[in-house]
Formats: structure tokens, sequence, C-alpha cells
């Protein structure tokens, strides 16, 4: 019964349902979302990782890579040594276009004794005034018994995700190649693929695999089945390891499926002892401290969406695909990591169909624990739908009169608006006994869909420009962040004579559709990429509190300047520039970085960053701005 | 002068507006026409495309099981360039069928019939839009903007249907059903727009002249879109040469519903799930469901014939076999002339962020589902679901409007006051 009763109070005080509980329930909403996510973490949330696929049988075989084996790889090393040296350059920064002719020739010549087919494949793409060219060379071993239509990559890119020449990488690869001809256990082509480098090579082979390349992309000539699993191997130095580091993050946050990481750690550390680390973590002592890092590292990975590596490029043509580097000074030669990937060959050989019953949306916090999606994505939900709430008990307060407000409410809350009757259609007459209003949606409309669309030049801008103007114009753009919402939200007050100026009503409007169009595109992007959208929404946070101030002389104007300072340090080029000095990394390498992203990799951050976060954070600051005039 | 300037006005910016999208973004029509949200096995244009390819090498444009649409589409295609080699023709064709769609909406609304009809006079009749305004809601509409770049032929349904509210409304009894008839032929569920029309019709005829024998009417109009229809057939048989094929590949195909590729609507996935025994059950019960509602809202709201064709078709929207955002955007067409109901409507907005969520959430699910992978088809089935709980939620909060309307007008006195159930 008090229930009931508290409900019936509650229907019967909009001011206390529509004004005062909302802002209360999205910083619940906030607050939850946050903490739900450092609880992760612990025991009792995160679960053990596990083999799904029982059709992997991780470790089961004995790899026999061994013995006489190093001594072709010792051979081969040797003679791309030669070759290396004989092109005049240092061991590290060579052009990548000058790897091609003599090198290529070799390795083409190396698998082709082995007995493979061989061919090749040149490319070229341009962004952002930078040209990026070279040839890929991949050689494919038929499966004695399998009809050609499955295949699993191995991939080895001369230069590493880190910019190092990976001459033990393409070595191991060779001889891999010319070991695995000679067994006849396949049941799946195994494609060994040689790119000059980790960023755009394998992107190159993978749409030209699938015909789906730019023209400046030549296409292959020689192709096998459906792609099961892609491994890239990276030795870039030449001492002994000690641990090995797995690399899973793939372009726009894609992972690949949870069963191919467990294979990796497993037959790592279960059949070799070698240790595996992920996350750049070399020190993970299991603490709740290590685990969180990992697992927000991870999401920084995934919500930036860059590719991480080689094996990125694979992800959105649903191929899983990791990258093995090993790290550390210890005792394992490359004969060791040679096992593990002849292991975990022979594990993806077995497979019956594609790796599909374990995840593809978890965060990991350690090579052995993981969250998965219904564990984790309430946060992201929770954050997004602050913004809904708010929206909603905006636009449910539209629809009052103010009188009815005014009368009811002596405290002075700077929200209250108790001025200007609304109406000036002929309905209000009519019904005038009604507490409810018409609302003028036009303008609102039209601004929130015109600022939304504005997006798209600095999408343009920041995509097309060459890579020298980047920093000019961050900074260009932190300028015209700070004079635009001040100049729109002075032509709203005053309307210039091209329309009416703003009523309250109007002004509550617009915020409730900018937060409505930001709660519904960051729920849909928590489903596609969950660190994304957790992060926006969290810089986005402040925008569900931010109101037309209300009180009176300096205070206003000194709060709204103040306001508008903190959220100019919020904005997206503002808080690129604070990461960018934070890390040490400069503003323009970033946006080359992400520039080579959409160009190449079809990275899509930068359409959130300026059609999403750009339009409602804008918004904010005209609403805050108003206040001003 | 000045409400024609202002015509020109929108019609000139709806056209520049899709010739821009065509011209800056050119893969934006192939890319539309391969959605299955706007693309349907009975409306995709690459469908025409195969059926084209076959009927211009003299082969029968069902062979081969992939093209459903009305035959008498092929000879008008035939006359259009090729898509692949020059595709502004057939664009430019397909936006002025927007146009000529847009202008019949401004002659339904410039008729008033949706405020005032001949039993019923509403309450709030200032509270509404012109037709130039209501024509702006409907081209720049974003699911109007794509079906058009889509190019699928539900727009020359949607022509069909429109022009038979058009001229109902301007007295034209004869002119209606024969355009009804053209929209039934192409796509068959306009046929149950049968009696609202005519009772629309009639409605006209009686305020103009005095109201002729009611069974007579309606069997002189019966008459009228049955010789259309068959007019129609005869031509198509004259097209195609096999009677009975084009007639099991078309209608056979409307009713029997033998292709689940997935769609906004609620059929395919029923369908996917159900035993082959219980199939021809449910087909008839899905079929009596989405008939069931042409006595139901012409009983109960017989005094606003357009209501009832309005509200239909947004049933038609959630209901019908093989739903597409075309069928969206002719109901969300004709809504707009009920502005006057809008402030009775409690729930637009939930219904309306309903609606943006799940067309934001639908094409993300079926990329998890179909490319990425990681999803499955519940995803998407799931945000059919709530699209059609959005459609839903309007469609049943404005005919809850009308009806309150007309209770406001039978009971003056109790006017603005809440509703309570008894």
């Amino acid at each position: 019964m008090a229930l009931k009763s508290a409900i019936r109070n509650l229907r019967n005080n909009p001011q206390l349902l529509f004004v005062r509980l909302p802002p209360l329930l999205s910083l619940i909403c906030i607050l939850v979302g946050v903490a739900w996510l450092l609880l992760l973490p612990l025991n009792e949330y995160s679960r053990h990782t596990y083999i799904s696929e029982n059709a992997l049988l991780p470790g089961q075989v004995h790899a026999y890579f061994t013995g006489s084996e190093q001594n072709i790889f010792r051979g081969y090393k040797q003679e791309l040594k030669v070759l290396l040296n004989e092109g005049g350059q240092s061991e590290n920064g060579q052009d990548e276009a000058e790897f091609t002719p003599a090198i290529s020739a070799k390795i083409q010549s190396i698998l082709q004794v082995a007995g493979l087919k061989v061919a090749t494949q040149k490319y070229e793409y341009t962004s952002a005034g930078i040209t990026h060219q070279g040839e890929n060379t991949y050689g494919i071993i038929h499966a004695p018994r399998g009809d050609a239509t499955e295949a699993i990559v191995l991939v080895a890119a001369w230069k590493t995700a880190d910019d190092e020449l990976n001459l033990n990488g393409v070595t191991l690869a060779l001889t891999l190649a010319r070991y695995f001809k000679r067994w006849s256990l396949w049941s799946k082509d195994i494609i060994f693929l040689f790119t000059p480098d980790s960023k755009s090579g394998t992107q190159a082979w993978i749409d030209a695999y699938h015909d789906l390349h730019p023209a400046s992309v030549h296409p292959l000539p020689l192709k096998s089945g459906a792609l099961q699993g892609a491994l890239v191997i990276e030795y870039p130095f030449e001492h002994r390891f000690r641990n090995l580091h797995i690399v899973y993050d793939g372009v726009n946050g894609q992972l690949p499926n949870l069963d191919l990481f467990n294979t990796a750690v497993a037959i790592a550390g279960g059949q070799m002892g070698i240790g595996a680390n992920l996350q750049e973590m070399w020190e993970h002592d299991d603490s709740y401290e290590a685990r969180l890092q990992t697992m927000l590292r991870g999401m920084t990975k995934q919500g930036l969406g860059y590719a991480t590596g080689a094996h990125s490029s694979f992800m959105p043509y649903h191929i899983d695909a990791i990258t093995l580097q090993p790290k550390g000074e210890g005792w394992e030669d490359e004969m060791a990591l040679g096992r593990t990937i002849e292991s975990l060959c022979r594990s993806l050989n077995n497979l019956l169909e594609h790796l599909h019953q374990s995840f593809f949306f978890y965060l990991l916090m350690q090579s052995n624990r993981f969250v998965s999606i219904g564990t984790y994505l309430p946060s992201a939900m929770l954050i997004a739908g602050n913004f809904t709430i708010m929206a909603i008990a905006l636009w449910m307060r539209t629809g009052f009169h103010p009188d009815n407000r005014a009368e009811k409410s002596t405290n002075p809350k700077p929200t209250e608006k108790t001025v200007t009757p609304i109406s000036k259609d002929a309905s209000a007459p009519e019904i005038s006994g009604h507490t409810i209003a018409e609302r003028l949606l036009a303008l609102p409309l039209t601004l929130v869909t015109g600022l939304h669309l504005l997006g798209l030049v600095p999408l343009w801008m920041f995509n097309t420009l060459p890579h020298q103007l980047f920093t000019t114009v961050t900074y260009v753009v932190v300028a015209v962040d700070i004079v635009f919402p001040l100049l729109l939200a002075a032509l709203l007050r005053n309307g210039l004579g091209l329309f009416t100026p703003l009523v309250p009503q109007q002004y509550l409007l617009i915020k409730s559709f900018a937060l409505l169009l930001l709660g519904l595109s960051l729920s849909t992007l928590a489903t596609l990429n969950f660190s994304l959208s957790f992060m926006i929404g969290l810089l986005c946070a402040p925008l569900s509190f931010i109101n037309r101030l209300q009180c009176t002389g300096v205070k206003r104007y000194a709060f709204s300047g103040l306001g508008l300072v903190l959220l100019n340090l919020l904005s997206p080029p503002t808080v690129l520039i604070g990461v960018c000095w934070y890390t040490g990394v400069s503003v323009e390498t970033v946006l080359t970085q992400a520039a080579f992203g959409w160009d190449v990799w079809g990275m899509w951050t930068q359409v959130v960053v300026w059609c999403v976060w750009w339009p409602a954070w804008l918004i904010g600051c005209v609403l805050l701005g108003s206040s001003m005039f | 002068m000045a409400v024609d300037r202002r015509k020109v006005a929108v019609f000139g910016a709806a056209f520049v507006l899709r010739l821009l999208l065509v011209c800056l973004f050119p893969s934006l029509p192939d890319l539309l026409t391969g959605r299955v949200e706007v693309s349907t096995p009975v409306n995709s244009f690459k469908r025409l495309q195969e059926g084209l390819f076959l009927y211009i090498r003299n082969v029968s444009p069902y062979d081969g099981g992939v093209f459903h649409q009305a035959p008498l589409l092929l000879p008008l295609f035939a006359l259009l360039p090729d898509v692949k080699s020059s595709p502004f023709p057939t664009a430019i064709f397909y936006f002025f069928v927007d146009l000529v769609n847009a202008h019949a909406l401004i002659s339904i609304s410039e008729s008033g019939q949706s405020v005032q009809t001949r039993l019923h006079s509403a309450m709030r009749k200032h509270i509404r839009w012109d037709g130039v305004s209501i024509a702006a809601w409907f081209l720049f509409n974003p699911f109007t903007i794509a079906t058009c770049l889509a190019r699928s032929t539900s727009v020359f349904t949607t022509t069909g249907v429109l022009y038979a509210v058009s001229n109902a409304v301007d007295g034209n009894s004869i002119n209606a059903v024969l355009a009804l008839g053209f929209a039934s032929y192409l796509s068959l569920y306009p046929a149950l727009l049968f009696i609202p029309l005519v009772l629309l019709c009639y409605d006209q005829q009686a305020q103009s002249s005095k109201a002729p024998n009611t069974v007579r009417f309606f069997v002189q109009h019966g008459a009228i879109l049955l010789a259309s229809v068959a007019g129609l057939l005869g031509l198509s048989y004259l097209v195609t040469g096999n009677f009975w094929e084009f007639m099991s590949a078309t209608y056979g195909f409307h009713l029997l519903v033998p292709d689940l590729t997935p769609n906004v609507g609620l059929w395919w996935y029923f369908f996917i799930e159900m035993f082959d025994s219980f199939r021809e059950f449910f087909l008839g019960v899905f079929w009596l469901h989405l008939a069931s509602y042409v006595g139901g809202f012409t009983a109960r709201l017989r005094r606003q014939p357009l209501f009832i064709i309005t509200s239909l078709l947004g049933v038609f929207a959630i209901f019908k076999p093989y739903p597409s955002i075309s069928d969206a955007s002719l109901y969300f067409a004709l809504l707009p002339l009920y502005r006057h109901l809008f402030p009775l409507m409690r729930y637009t907005f939930f219904a309306v962020s309903a609606l943006l969520y799940s067309s934001l959430l639908g094409p993300a699910f079926y990329h998890l589902w179909i490319y990425a992978g990681s999803g499955n088809a519940n995803f998407f089935y799931a945000i059919t679901l709530v699209w059609s709980l959005g459609l839903s939620i309007l469609l049943a909060d404005s005919i809850f409007a009308a009806l309150r309307d007309e209770w406001e007008q039978a009971n003056p006195e109790s006017q603005g006051q809440e509703v309570k159930q008894i």
C-alpha cells in the first residue's frame, strides 16, 4: 500500500518526477556503470578460460620441428642476410619498396624448391599524402587430405608491428613451409604469406583474396579455399626469448574467437612450457590491479579500433587471427616458436567447422581469465542509458505548461524556467485549462540534425588533408570549438530576424533530441565496439547535466564561463591533444595513422568522434553558452 | 502563387537532395538495393534486373525463381537504358515518381478530408499542416529517400494507393478504383483497401449530390476493380505468354510466402522456425489476421474513411508477409494528415524512440549476424520485433486519438478530462 501511495504521489508531482529525479537517476546510472566495470576483474565476476571447441585438441600431438630443421633455418637465414647486406642497407630502417626485387625472388625460389605454388601481388595505397607500396609474396601448400576448400594462413611480415626487421620470423616461416610440405596429414591448405610491412601488406592481400580490393591493389593470381584462421609470426631479434606475447585486437575492436587465443595459451604454456603474456603486461602478478590494467589496456586498443598487427586485417572478414611475439630474455629459441606454431596449425587443421563455439565479445584480464559480453555489456549500456533517461525526462517536461510548475516551485533551482508563456499557437486558448503544452519542434529538430551533419566537415578534413597540415588543423578546430558555440548561442538568442528567438522550451527540446541521439548511437555502438562506446559515454557524461543557467547577474556569467572552459577541456580535439601530450606521441602521427586506418583498414572510429561525440558536445556548449546572452 | 512557389521549392529541394546523394555517393544506390530492410523479394530492384535480363533475351522472366514482380514492369523498364552503364535515367525516373506521389499527397491534404468528413468533423481542425509541409515530410523522410535511391518497385504501389485516395477525395470514384486496381495488380495487398476506399467515394458523392444506392454503388465499383485488374492481367498475359506461370510466381508468391529471406516483418522468422506440417494452417491464420483489420476498422471508424485507409496502411507495414521500410514510409506519409490528433496521442515520443533505436540497431545487428559472424539471427529478429512494436504503438496511439476525438465530439462537456477506465 505504501508503495502504491508513493507512486501516486510521484505521479501527482511532475516537478519531482521530471525535474529532480532524472538527473539523480542519470548520475546513478553513470556511477553504477563505472563501478560495474571496476568489479569485473574480481574472481566472482570473471571466469576461467576454457576450450569450447573440442575438435581443437590443443597440445595433444607431438611436435617434430627440431634437430635438422634448425640447420635448414640457419641456411635460409644466411641466404637472406647476404641479400639484405648486398642491398647496401643497414639492418634497420630500410625502405619497404627496396625489399622487393632480389629478396622477393629469393623467397619465391625457396618456396618453389620446397614444392609450393608461388605467386606475388603488388599494391599501392595513398593516404594523407603518403604513398605506401610493396609486393606480397605467398605460397600455398595444397592439402594432401583436403579438397582445397579451406585454408590456414601463416604470415611473416618483413617489418613487425613495431617496425623492426623480422628476419628470424621470415626465415622461420620459410623453414616451416619446407617442413609442412613434407607432412601428409594436412586436411586444410596452408598459405605462407610474406608481406613487406605489418600495416598495409596483409590488408591488400586479404582484400584481394575476397575480390574486394581497390584499383591500386593487384588481384591475386592464385587462391585457395575459405580461410579458417591466421597466425602471424614475429621474431625481430637474435637472442633467445622467454615469453610469448599474444596480440589479438582487430580493426574496429573486433576480436578473434576466444578459442584461438585459448589454444595458443594452452599450447605455449601446457605443451611447450612458454609463458603467455597479453597487452604488454610483462609482469602480471594476478592481482586486482594487474588484471584491471590488462583489461583497461585491452579496452583502449579496442576502443581506438586501430590495427595492432598484421593479424588485424583478417578480422573484418571473419577470419580469426593472432600475432605471436617472442619477448624477453630466456632460453627458448626459434625452434620452440616453430614447434608452437606447428602445434597450433595441427589444432586448426583438426577443425571441422569455422571457429564459432567460443566467445567473440570478451575482455581478457589475464592469459586465463576473461569476462564475456553478458557480464560487461550492462556497464556501457547503463552509461548510454543515462542519456536516454534525461532525454525522456526533458521531453516529458516540455509537455507541461511552465505556469503549472511556476506555482509549485519556490526553490531557486537553476534549471527552473519561469518565464514566457509558450504558445503562440491558436491551440493555447482551447486547452488552456489543461496542463498539456504544444511543443515547438521545427527549430530544435533542424538545429540538431544540422549540427550532426556539420560533423562531416571535420571528418572529411581529417581524412583527406595532407599529413603536414594535421597539427595546424587540430589547433584551428580547438579555436573554432571555443568561438562557434558562443556565436551560435548568440544567434539563437537574438534570432537576427531570421527566426523568432528561442523560448526556454525549445532549449529543453534541443537538449532532449541531442541526448536522445547520443544515447541511441552509444547503445548501438556498445554492441559493435563496447570500449569505444564506454569511453565516449564517459567523456560525454557531463552533457547530461548541462543546462541553460537561470541565476542572475555576475553569478550567471561566472558559472557559464567556468562551465564553458571545463567543457572545452573535454572537446574532442582538446582530448586528443591532451592524450598525445600525456603519451608523448605527436598529434600528427596519431592523425596520420587515423587517416591511414580510414583509407586502408576501413576503421570508423573517426565517424563516431565527429558525427556522434562532437555534435553532442557542441550542443552542450551552445546550451551553456546561451545563458551568457 | 506564394503557395505554389513553396511547392516548387520543396519539390526542387527534394529532387536536388536525391541527385546530390547519387552524385556524391555513387555506391549508395547499390548498397541500399542490397539491404534487406529496403529490398524484399517482391520489390527488389536487383531481382527486377534479373527478370529484365531474361525478358530482353526472350526467356520467361520467372525462370530461375528469382523474379516475383508484376510482368508489366518489364516492358516499362526495358524502355530505360541499361542501369549498369547509365544509372542516371533510372534514378531520375524514380525521383519523379516520388515527386508524383508527393503531388498526390498535397491534393489529399488540400481536400481537408482528414479533418472534415461527411459524418465527422474534428475538434481541433485549426491544428493542421498544409499540403506542402506534408509533402515535405514525405519527401525528406529518410525512409522515403532510402526507398527511392534503392529503386524499390514498391514506389509504384505507393503511387497507386496515393492516387486512389487522392481521386477518391476529389470525387473521381472511377479513377480512384482504377488506381487501386493498378496498385493491387502490382502487389496484391492494396485490394484490402477496397472497402474503405469505396466508403470514401460514397461519402464524397453523398456529400456533393445525393446519396446513391449503397449496394449498387459497391457492386458497380467492385466490378470496375475486377475489370481493371482483369485488364492488367490480360496485358500481362500478352507480355509473358504463360498465364499460370506468372500468376503463381507473383501472387502465389505473395500468398504462400516461400522465400524466407530476412526482412523487417514478423513472418520470416516464424515460418523458419515452424514445423512444415503447420505451415498451411499458420499461413491461413496470418493472412486472416491481416485481413481481419479491414472489417474491424471499417465498422469502428466508419465516420472517417480516410483514417481507416491510413491505419490499414500502418497495419500492412507491420503484418505484411514482405514488408520493407517503404511501407512504413507510406504510412508516415499519410499520418501527418492527422496532425490535429497529435495533441491527443500519448506515446509518440516512445514510439518514435523505438523506431529510431531499431533503425540504428537493425543494421548493426544484421552486420553482426551476417558479416562479423559474432551474432546470430535472433539479434536481427529481436530488432524487427522492436520495429514492429514501435509501429504498433504509433498505430494504436493514433487510433486511440481518433476515437477520443470522436468521443469528445459526442460529449463536448467532458473535453480535456483525463481518461479513466471504468
